[in-house]
């Protein structure tokens, strides 16, 4: 391959490519930005005073984090895949007083509050009719605590119809009334089932577990100040019932209403922000702030005062139903990340009505808060609890061939027939 | 039996990666040096063994982190930065040798060469003084007995209470002392005299134990083992002894000097002049401390056919129509024996020191030969002779089944003005039991032992010289025949003739000076210490590592002070019982 890719006519075909990019994308965006660019600079966009490195904090706080791995294919026995997911949670104290900044808090405590750490789920379904929504639904019902369908959904309805359904009687003469019966069952929650591919359903199974760790968090006595996902806080819905297609959505607003009922921020960070024209935001933040500043950027949805921006209006997906999105960077080394928070948190604890520079000061405090905790050298710029989440829940490609290899042997254990666990294409060596 | 492996020290580590020669351990963040010893409990397959280990590498490693230099370039960079709970993340990669290991065989330990590998993961203990030293001695019991101390085991920058010594009968088989200057030779020097003093009192007050004595001839270059370097010095310890006792340890002199009127009042007491008659030399002598042409020694050797003893003075006064040679020839060999008539020590007439100092060698002594006013030549021509004396006067004892026979012996093998001097001693010491004729002849490995020091050794021990009729080439190859022994000191390995540095047994290697002399160090040591060239490097004054080729273990000292040895034991010199006599009698 490489004899074709270190050719001239490679390189032809990416000009063309970047040159349609151009043409098509950028100067579409470039037009919208202009629309918002003196609206992100002046009002959206922001820096903070951050922490002094000696800081002693009045109220040391708790952080959790929750990051999870996994394989779709630990093992495939024909038509059937074994799926490996595994899940951490990570704690750590600000210790400001202690000096051990951001510590891991014991590991013995976590385990006896949450259960052993990294937390491993084994799921598989096989190619017959409904087997994958079947199992699927099994699985997750199997790893969220909250067992009770019915109070599962609820606090979706709540938030997204800003409280008119408070309770499954609310339903009643509402566009939901007709689907009442397919939000008893975990089964029934699961709408996209037509597209139930093998990484849908890991994803699938992998969110939930993650959900079902930080739940687990939230239930306990750890009590955090924080608690951090991996990810977006996106909702996919469906089109038709306007609800979320997959449990997962069902569960994200299950945390939010329990994280809000227990004063924990929950937020969602995510590296991969895809967000239109970050790069751009992070250039005006540089022009306006210095290249060592530490910022962030707001960036409101239809519902907020002034609206959304011009650059996402197509972009369905930006801002996430009940989410709020920021830009931010605290590394001038590293591009711009993306935290999401709990609309209906952010409206009550951010957001002040008609007051701008209120909300300002609270947004400067909470991501001086978020700052603090992403100071660690090894990670700088991003918040440790979860980079050490990371690091204990990643799957190594080595630790999935031992992985395979102990699959194997339990096989041989079991006396059942000997199955390869490498991938069929190894069989060519390919 | 089952260990108690608190007794061996604190709990440092895993083992990791390696192999029998090399380990690689995983440990915790603790303030290690290279050169510390780790001991690793094993117990594989039923039987329990404890490795030894020599750091000789150290790495920090972070778990977590693969790219330590870009972590620490953000600590730098970013001035806020921190490690989260980074302390118990933070561990030592420890490289280092397999030493051997000792395995417990009936209730005794018993040590070999690394051939083995510890158990997967085993732990690592870090020896602790006070704690670990009795378990680290009766594990190395094998490897550090002996009669002569040389020092401590070192386990870093620390000694265990583990002292290392090396046993007499060893001592013929050469002991080489190499270390650059400031290195601590004559530290050491001052501490293997004090041992061997130590040895031969043992000896004196257990005459029931028939312990080995040991006789020294101790080149003493800069003048400092009698006085001392700081405080003390042999001349302490001589003078603590009662006067019997030291008469029987000592005899009537240890000190030898050039000039005994130069001599500070106390050592003058036991000292004596440094004179050689020329009648005592013989021509091999000084094909020993330089080369001489073929036609040269042809030229001697035919003058010491006819002349004999007298063979120099017949030289020197040889006028140059009678020589028989041409001109140039006996001018040359002239002007290589014109030192011995400037010189004070060898002398034409007079009394010769030199049956005493074999009259003290064959009676366990030790003899400090002051050569600071030497010339180079004077000092190993005296060296030379000494050696060649002794050990011819031993050869004729080895090829003589009674002292008749030894008495034939001597005649042919050494001058005879000195073998009639000391024939009637040498038949009192030599006899088994008696000394008419036809008393059996002891066998010379009964005999003290002789350990005679080669100063500045490559002077006199180089290829060039050892080639031709050295006395050192048949010392170095059959010494141990005798029981006698070269204590061979250098600040130079490289330049040493092979034929001794393949017969030097055990080695006490000191700081070096270059690279040069530590890979030569590394590759003639008596044990394989390959990898241990770091440890060379960072090595201090009075820290050695002792090679024996008898030995699986390269053991690294801590050479004491002599001072400070001195101090412990000087209670050790008084004669307990004379002194309560004492009492009584008061």
């Amino acid at each position: 391959m490489l004899d074709k890719i270190l050719t001239e006519n490679f390189r032809r075909t990416l000009k063309l490519v970047f040159t349609d990019i151009q043409n098509q994308q950028d100067r579409r965006d470039e037009q919208e930005f202009a629309k918002d660019e003196v609206r992100i600079k002046d009002r959206l966009l922001d820096t903070f005073i951050s922490y002094s490195p000696d800081v002693i904090l009045n109220n040391d706080f708790r952080i959790a984090a929750i990051d999870g791995s996994g394989s779709d294919s630990l093992m495939t026995l024909d038509d059937i895949r074994i799926h490996f997911i595994s899940t951490s949670t990570v704690v750590v104290d600000t210790n400001t007083r202690s000096e051990n900044l951001f510590s891991p808090i014991d590991r013995d405590r976590l385990e006896h509050e949450l259960g052993e750490q990294p937390h491993i789920d084994l799921h598989w379904h096989s190619g017959v009719r409904n087997d994958a929504r079947d199992k699927l639904a099994e699985t997750l019902a199997n790893i969220y605590p909250l067992k009770d369908v019915t109070s599962l959904t609820l606090p979706f309805f709540q938030d997204y119809t800003k409280g008119k359904i408070s309770s499954f009687s609310d339903f009643s003469e509402t566009e939901y009334e007709k689907h009442i019966p397919r939000l008893r069952e975990m089964e029934s929650l699961i709408s996209r089932e037509q597209l139930l591919t093998n990484p849908t359903v890991h994803e699938e199974i992998r969110k939930t577990s993650e959900y079902a760790a930080a739940r687990k968090v939230l239930m306990s006595d750890i009590n955090p100040k924080y608690l951090l996902l991996d990810g977006a806080m996106s909702v996919f819905m469906h089109f038709v019932r306007h609800f979320p297609s997959m449990p997962s959505g069902f569960m994200l607003r299950d945390l939010c209403a329990l994280a809000r009922q227990k004063e924990v921020v929950l937020c969602a960070v995510s590296k991969n922000h895809t967000i239109p024209f970050a790069h751009r935001i992070a250039n005006l933040a540089r022009d306006a702030f210095g290249g060592s500043a530490k910022w962030f950027c707001h960036l409101p949805s239809s519902e907020d005062p002034e609206g959304g921006l011009h650059i996402y209006d197509d972009r369905t997906y930006i801002p996430p139903i009940l989410a709020v999105p920021y830009l931010y960077s605290f590394s001038r080394d590293n591009r711009p990340s993306r935290i999401d928070f709990d609309r209906i948190w952010w409206l009550e604890n951010i957001f002040v009505p008609g007051d701008p520079e209120a909300t300002r000061t609270n947004e400067k405090a909470l991501f001086a808060e978020l700052e603090f905790m992403s100071r660690d050298a090894r990670w700088y710029g991003y918040p440790v609890p979860l980079a050490l989440a990371h690091e204990s829940c990643k799957l190594s490609y080595e630790d999935l061939r031992l992985a395979k290899e102990v699959c194997m042997d339990v096989r041989a254990e079991m006396n059942l027939e000997r199955r390869d666990a490498q991938p069929l294409r190894a069989d060519y060596d390919l | 039996m089952s260990l108690d492996k608190d007794k061996l020290g604190e709990l440092y580590g895993k083992v990791g990666a390696g192999n029998q020669t090399s380990l690689g351990i995983m440990g915790s963040n603790r303030d290690i040096s290279v050169g510390e010893i780790f001991l690793i409990y094993s117990h594989r397959d039923g039987h329990e063994r404890v490795f030894f280990f020599r750091v000789l590498g150290l790495e920090n490693y972070l778990r977590q982190v693969d790219d330590l230099a870009r972590v620490a370039g953000t600590l730098m960079v970013e001035g806020d930065a921190y490690l989260s709970g980074i302390e118990r993340n933070m561990l030592l990669s420890v490289g280092g040798r397999m030493l051997g290991y000792a395995e417990d065989k009936d209730g005794k330990w018993d040590f070999h060469s690394p051939r083995r590998l510890p158990d997967h993961l085993a732990s690592v203990y870090r020896p602790i003084p006070g704690t670990s030293d009795e378990n680290v001695r009766n594990m190395l019991e094998g490897q550090i007995d002996g009669e002569v101390y040389v020092g401590d085991l070192q386990v870093g920058e620390t000694t265990l209470d583990v002292p290392i010594r090396i046993p007499s009968k060893y001592l013929p088989m050469h002991v080489g002392i190499f270390g650059s200057t400031g290195a601590g030779k004559s530290n050491l020097m001052m501490v293997l005299i004090k041992s061997i003093i130590d040895n031969n009192l043992n000896a004196f007050r257990r005459p029931n134990q028939a312990l080995p004595r040991i006789s020294a001839f101790c080149i003493d270059p800069h003048d400092e083992f009698a006085k001392g370097v700081d405080k003390y010095g042999i001349q302490h310890v001589v003078e603590d002894m009662s006067p019997s006792t030291r008469s029987e340890v000592l005899g009537d002199f240890y000190y030898l000097t050039t000039h005994k009127r130069a001599t500070t009042r106390e050592i003058r007491k036991y000292a004596r002049e440094i004179r050689i008659l020329w009648s005592e030399i013989q021509p091999r002598d000084l094909y020993s401390i330089r080369e001489f042409t073929p036609e040269m020694s042809s030229f001697i050797d035919a003058q010491y056919s006819v002349a004999k003893e007298d063979w120099i003075s017949s030289i020197v006064n040889m006028a140059e129509d009678d020589a028989g040679v041409p001109v140039g020839t006996l001018r040359a060999v002239k002007r290589r024996l014109s030192f011995l008539e400037r010189s004070p020590i060898f002398i034409e007439k007079g009394t010769s020191i030199l049956s005493d100092i074999f009259y003290a060698m064959e009676t366990g002594r030790i003899l400090v030969v002051n050569t600071s006013l030497m010339s180079d030549m004077e000092q190993f021509l005296l060296t030379t002779i000494v050696t060649r004396t002794l050990s011819d006067m031993r050869r004729a004892l080895k090829s003589s089944g009674n002292l008749s026979d030894f008495e034939n012996q001597g005649q042919m093998r050494l001058p005879k003005p000195f073998f009639e001097n000391v024939k009637k001693q040498a038949r009192a010491f030599y006899g088994l039991g008696g000394v008419g004729d036809d008393t059996p002849v002891q066998d010379p490995r009964k005999l003290p032992v002789i350990q005679v020091t080669v100063e500045e050794a490559p002077s006199i021990l180089n290829p060039e010289l050892m080639r031709g009729q050295s006395v050192f080439k048949d010392i170095s190859r059959q010494g141990r025949k005798f029981n006698i022994g070269l204590l061979v000191v250098s600040q130079q390995v490289s330049v040493l003739d092979n034929v001794i540095l393949s017969q030097m047994n055990t080695e006490i290697n000191l700081r070096l000076g270059n690279e040069r002399e530590i890979r030569a160090c590394v590759e003639n040591a008596s044990v394989n210490i390959s990898g241990f060239e770091d440890e060379f490097r960072v090595m201090s004054r009075g820290e050695a590592i002792v090679t024996q080729s008898y030995r699986e273990l390269p053991l690294p000292a801590k050479i004491p002070l002599f001072d400070d040895i001195y101090e412990k034991d000087r209670h050790r010199y008084k004669d307990k019982e004379s002194k309560k006599k004492q009492e009584h009698i008061l």
